[in-house]
């Protein structure tokens, strides 16, 4: 082997072992979880603001799961998405078959670092980069929520994606990127009703995956921050939530809670798409907590960059 | 002349496609028209439910009667043909599903039916029977209307 070729193998030996260290999964250790006595009266107010039922509970005859049935959370919905067909799994306790084997680590993993009790990482379809930014302590409550929720039998098979999207590994350098637990938007002198609307929104509600657009990436574009986006499962927009946003900037803070709680528009108009299944969860919430959400909403800066700015 | 005649076809078009926005046998624009009226009757309830007027029993009952009276003609806006076309929210599922679409407009007549029996008199009477009335609203709008863009 001459100089160069080897000069050349040492250069590609080490970008790979770099590449791995960039890509490896990175979670938390059982030992730095908080000390925490977990309440799962408390967990039921996460799983209602994190809105797990919209995506993992089993749909009925074909449609979506309504009353009691949001409660059964065998997956099988499967979510379409310019990268693929993402089947949403089973997170009911069902031993085999669910996520009844769990710790309280591998939740706190899997929704806070998306990494799988075995140490894969979990593709973005699944919003870990909002819930990223919850408290330990709530998904510890939410953990032992879960764990009164019915097993249901039924293993989901995982997604089949096209090259390169098919390689998991590489979704670590993504998280390198996006993956971040700071709070998004730095209200101007925030009160505790705002803080608590900002981590209803930001963090478990994650209201920005569907009301931020993306890049080309799939990352949310911080600086249009809840501005809008095209609607991922169709025609038309997912609403701009920001002042100046044509559909919900002249709501007031009431109009906004009373749309939560009841699905009805400030015109009388009923709540529609997708979001649909969003307001039923919103509306198992307590009063103050819509009352939060919508002060969140309305402390809102305009977006810091102009609609396709990238 | 050559430039009256055509302002003369444009009025005459524009005259046609008038009458045809206004002429009351398109069943598309009936029950659009239809819901308008059930829309704005929800307004003041929905008022009166949110807290910001107080509750005035006679406005209520005449919402009432806006529904139901809608309620009695609306299944039947719905014919083969109608499906698209003239900016319709209807979903394709009032064709494919027919008896779940009338099944869900019958709830929604019940309710109205059932909040007129009960004449409340106050807001505490008021919210449970116009809960059931505008669930209903939503419960069919889940299902059998899409939304188009403005």
């Amino acid at each position: 082997m001459g100089r160069f070729a080897r000069i050349a193998a040492g250069v590609i030996v080490i970008a790979m072992l770099v590449a791995w260290w960039i890509t490896a999964p990175q979670t938390i250790a059982e030992q730095d979880l908080p000390d925490h006595e977990p309440d799962a009266v408390a967990g039921e107010r996460i799983f209602w603001a994190g809105g797990c039922a919209s995506c993992h509970a089993n749909p009925v005859n074909g449609k979506r799961a309504k009353g009691e049935d949001r409660l059964r959370l065998g997956g099988g919905l499967e979510l379409e998405t310019p990268f693929g067909v993402f089947p949403v799994p089973n997170i009911s306790p069902h031993d085999d078959d669910g996520i009844g084997r769990w710790s309280a680590t591998d939740l706190v993993n899997a929704m806070q670092r998306g990494v799988s009790p075995s140490g894969r990482h979990y593709y973005p379809a699944f919003p870990y980069t909002s819930y990223a930014r919850m408290r330990i302590e709530d998904v510890l409550d939410l953990k032992a929520y879960l764990d009164t929720l019915p097993a249901v039998e039924g293993r989901i098979a995982g997604p089949e994606l096209d090259f390169p999207w098919s390689v998991r590994r590489g979704i670590g350098a993504w998280k390198r990127r996006y993956l971040d637990s700071e709070a998004v938007i730095d209200v101007e002198a925030p009160d505790d009703l705002v803080e608590r609307g900002r981590e209803l929104v930001e963090d478990a509600g994650h209201c920005g995956e569907c009301h931020t657009p993306r890049d080309q990436f799939g990352g949310l574009q911080r600086d249009r921050w809840l501005a809008g986006a095209p609607n991922p499962e169709g025609r038309g927009q997912v609403p701009d939530l920001t002042p100046g946003g044509k559909n919900v900037s002249d709501w007031s803070a009431s109009d906004i809670a009373y749309y939560l709680e009841s699905g009805f528009t400030p015109d009388f108009d009923t709540v529609g798409g997708s979001m649909v299944a969003v307001q039923e969860n919103m509306a198992m919430l307590p009063a103050d907590d819509r009352a939060a959400i919508a002060a969140y909403l309305k402390a809102l800066p305009a977006p810091a960059a102009p609609p396709n700015a990238r | 002349m050559i430039k009256n005649t055509t302002h003369l076809v444009l009025v005459a078009a524009a005259l046609a496609m008038v009458s045809i926005a206004v002429a009351g046998d398109d069943p598309r624009h009936e029950r659009h028209e239809l819901m308008e009226g059930v829309r704005d009757a929800a307004k003041p309830l929905g008022k009166m439910l949110k807290g910001e007027s107080a509750y005035d029993a006679e406005v209520a009952m005449a919402s009432l009667a806006t529904f139901a009276d809608a309620g009695k003609t609306f299944g039947d806006l719905f014919p083969e043909g109608t499906e698209t076309g003239g900016g319709t929210e209807a979903a394709p599922a009032i064709w494919e599903d027919r008896a779940g679409f009338e099944e869900a407009l019958a709830q929604w007549n019940d309710a109205t039916e059932a909040a007129i029996a009960a004449k409340p008199a106050n807001l505490e009477e008021a919210k449970p029977v116009l809960g059931e009335v505008f669930g209903a609203c939503k419960n069919c709008h889940d299902t059998y209307r899409i939304e188009e863009e403005e």
